[in-house]
């Protein structure tokens, strides 16, 4: 049985009405995690090249937050996932209005009702508004494990920040069809957002127009700019939007903070109790960066491929470094390893089985590779599975407690018994497989 | 000289609009039936003969409203006649018309009028866009001139709109009326009324069809000589439930809102609900109806200044509205008072599912019944 009530007033409601919207731009379902002291909401967009979490204070952003997970002690958790759509409904625009017009409310309970003596587990948000009108919702929700993406900030030197107004202000010249935003550090002192769209076409028919916006902002505008001059980094446009939008409604400023191209980007921002980390996949021309052996595996990997359609003039662009080729292993050996690998030998695992070659459809994560007995068993509530992520590129690293893959048994096996796996296949594709 | 009979009916209305608003509210059937009688003209739709809804149209809403009886007088007295009014002295036709078609008549000048299609906070306001073409307002509403004619029984209903000198006139095919039996609602049997402001219940109903629910229903109670009214509902995500407790707060939230001036100054920290009368205080009053059909009333609601919500003692339930349509102009004195009416035949209740969903629900209404802030206190009751 957990406990888990908190209250909100009407300007927290709306801000957890914006953190929806932002939230439900990267995934359907949201999901939730509770601890004694925070509360967090987490999505993960459906590519998993997008990891978004919002952590509310318990003390600072609620007014009144009392959390007891059933188990776990001080470190338990609730952990649900709930769509998107139905906590909206709940949490609609217009919670907080100063006048108190109709719509507004007085304040806002929530608690979670998961008892043993009841039938039903709901999600129980109550909005009191005023003049003596209740509504209360009863959402249902799915018990899930949530997992968090880590970034470790210590070795994202490159950073920058500036006010979520001003970029509100450059985000406006953004094409809405563009797709990729390239972050170009220049030397001539300015940083370039240009978002752009590459022409794809499919023999004469042209399937996208190419459309490029550019938009040169002096370093001086910036509030912090530490980057190495000459950087591109790239990421989704539309992630860049909803998170500015988000951090516009807060009107604080957005942090930037990344290693170097094809290593994950995070932007943080917050105020007031509420924190908010999204951590992108990132794509880019690395040649500038600094030679580390982890993405190596990778290139080597895309080096030797046979270059599909739709990606090809893109990756002959890059300058790949094409030394020491590691050779690829073979699964039987990897899968000795097993599970609760250390995240450096991760990363070799994951080049060698050949899933994440395309760089925009990275997945932030190592897909879970959970046996099928393992997919069907109870969830193992003491053993807190933690998708990591390792930000720092380097294979001794291993001071966060990142576990991966709980068993690549199957996973493997598919790779092994289709010889030639194609390494431009996408995360999503290969989920058909089993 | 048959001929030289008068028409049955002669109305003029100086708005077609204010007559289009009100038909609006159940514009939701293809065919409407009308009645006319001396005291004006009932339009009603059906539907399924699970829900009906009425508006009536006082003659009070034209400036010249004449009625003759047919001289014949071939139609024999319906007894289905509206119980909310006397029963009619003469004999009273009735027929059927398209009611599209109708309101498409009515606001065949209506569309450059940018109050119809504002939502009706922004309807008063004086004349934000009006345009040389869309000066209705200004002009008192002399434009826009409806005639309704009806000449004899059997002919079409034809409908005039004049404005500044363009004239249109439509007739209308009336059809054999096909009366089925109104839904009966006993008033003398009430075991609930309640009346409050119109746009507390569109607000509640709106808020309960985001769980898409299939059925509505309606709890009422009394805690401790306080009235309690709710409504929930329940779908796939979940279930919501907005409750009405009659708990004047004096509390932080008023004082600000109170010191706005734009606000309604009609809304002193009066209670919710303004009339609660239960016929047996002791019980709980449940009852259920189809969520669809209860949301064709919502464009009443959205507009009624108030609503009256009755239950007879088999569960029908009645929605009367309170609809404030602004004054033409010529009719001094603001805006002028009309009635739009459903009924609500209940879902009958399985017994099965009563036992357990029932219950729970009642459980968590009585427990949460009286508000938090005397929760406490609530608890130690039961």
């Amino acid at each position: 049985m957990v406990i888990l009530n908190f209250t909100l007033t009407p300007v927290a409601a709306s801000k957890v009405h914006d953190l929806l919207v932002c939230l439900g731009k990267f995934s359907d379902t949201v999901a939730i995690e509770a601890r004694r002291e925070k509360f967090t909401f987490t999505a993960l967009n459906s590519s998993k090249s997008a990891y978004a979490a919002i952590t509310l204070d318990g003390n600072q952003f609620f007014t009144h937050y009392e959390c007891v997970p059933s188990h776990g002690g001080p470190d338990g958790r609730f952990t649900c996932s709930m769509y998107t759509k139905a906590l909206l409904s709940v949490f609609k625009g217009r919670l907080y209005d100063p006048l108190g017009r109709d719509g507004a409310i007085d304040r806002c309970d929530v608690s979670v009702q998961e008892r043993e003596n009841e039938t039903q587990c709901r999600f129980i948000v109550k909005m009191v508004c005023n003049q003596g009108v209740i509504k209360t919702y009863k959402l249902t929700y799915e018990a899930v494990d949530v997992m968090h993406a880590l970034f470790d900030r210590s070795v994202a030197k490159n950073r920058w920040s500036m006010h979520s107004g001003a970029i509100r202000e450059y985000i406006e010249y953004f094409g809405t069809k563009t797709e990729m935003l390239d972050i170009f550090a220049g030397e001539d002192g300015r940083c370039v957002f240009k978002s752009y769209t590459e022409k794809i076409s499919n023999g004469k028919e042209i399937l996208k127009h190419p459309l490029v916006t550019a938009v040169a902002v002096n370093t001086s505008d910036f509030e912090e700019f530490v980057v190495q001059t000459g950087m591109h980094i790239i990421i989704n446009v539309k992630d860049f939007k909803a998170i500015v939008v988000h951090a516009d409604t807060l009107k604080t400023s957005l942090k930037a903070f990344h290693s170097q191209p094809t290593r994950p980007l995070q932007f943080s921002y917050g105020s007031e109790g509420l924190i908010c980390e999204f951590t992108l996949m990132t794509a880019g021309d690395y040649s500038a960066a600094p030679p580390t052996p982890a993405p190596q595996a990778m290139n080597s990997r895309q080096a030797s491929r046979t270059p599909s359609t739709t990606t090809a003039d893109r990756k002959d662009s890059r300058s790949f470094r094409p030394n020491m080729p590691p050779p690829v292993q073979p699964a039987s050996r990897r899968d000795g390893s097993g599970r609760l690998r250390n995240p450096g030998s991760r990363q070799a695992s994951s080049a060698g089985q050949a899933q994440p070659s395309r760089k925009e459809s990275d997945s932030l994560f190592v897909p879970e590779d959970e046996d099928e007995d393992d997919a069907w068993a109870p969830v193992d509530h003491d053993r807190e599975e933690t998708l990591g992520w390792d930000a720092s590129a380097s294979h001794d690293a291993a001071a966060f407690p990142t576990f991966t893959d709980s068993g690549s048994g199957s996973r493997t096996n598919t790779a092994d018994s289709n010889e030639v796996f194609e390494p431009t296949q996408r995360v999503s594709q290969i989920k058909g497989l089993w | 000289m048959e001929d030289e009979e008068p028409p049955v009916l002669t109305a003029v209305s100086s708005s077609a609009r204010q007559l289009y608003l009100l038909l609006r509210c159940i514009a939701f059937s293809n065919k409407a039936h009308v009645q006319i009688s001396d005291l004006g003209l009932k339009l009603a739709v059906d539907e399924a003969s699970a829900m009906e809804a009425s508006a009536f149209l006082d003659k009070s809403l034209f400036t010249t409203y004449t009625f003759n009886a047919p001289a014949q007088s071939q139609n024999p007295p319906h007894p289905d006649s509206d119980d909310d009014l006397d029963p009619p002295s003469a004999t009273t036709p009735t027929f059927q018309i398209s009611l599209p078609a109708l309101l498409e008549t009515l606001q065949i000048f209506g569309l450059t009028d940018p109050s119809t299609s504002k939502p009706p906070w922004a309807r008063d306001a004086p004349y934000p866009t009006s345009t040389t073409f869309t000066g209705n307002n200004i002009l008192g509403g002399m434009n826009n001139l409806c005639r309704i004619i009806y000449d004899i029984p059997g002919a079409p209903l034809s409908v005039t709109l004049t404005e500044a000198s363009i004239r249109t006139q439509c007739d209308l095919t009336t059809y054999e009326a096909e009366y089925t039996d109104e839904i009966p609602f006993d008033r003398q049997a009430l075991a609930l009324k309640v009346i409050m402001r119109g746009s507390w219940l569109h607000d509640a109903v709106q808020e309960l069809s985001s769980t898409t629910p299939e059925k509505l229903t309606m709890y009422a109670k009394t805690v401790r000589g306080k009235p309690f009214f709710a409504l929930s509902s329940s779908g796939t995500l979940g279930s919501a439930r907005v409750e009405f407790n009659n708990q004047p707060r004096p509390s932080a939230y008023r004082t600000p809102a109170s010191t706005n001036l734009a606000d309604p100054p009609a809304q002193p920290p009066t209670n919710l609900l303004e009339t609660f009368q239960l016929s047996d205080p002791d019980t709980v009053l449940r009852s259920s109806y189809k969520f669809s059909l209860i949301q064709r009333a919502a464009r009443a609601m959205s507009v009624a200044t108030k609503v009256s919500i009755r239950a007879d003692t088999q569960g029908v339930l009645s929605l009367q509205f309170m609809i404030e349509v602004e004054g033409g102009g010529s009719s001094g004195g603001g805006g002028k008072i009309s009635f739009v009416d459903f009924r609500f035949v209940p879902l009958v209740e399985e017994d099965d599912d009563e036992d357990e969903a029932g219950d729970d629900v009642d459980e968590t209404i009585m427990r949460h019944g009286s508000g938090s802030d005397e929760a406490s206190e609530d608890d130690d009751m039961l």
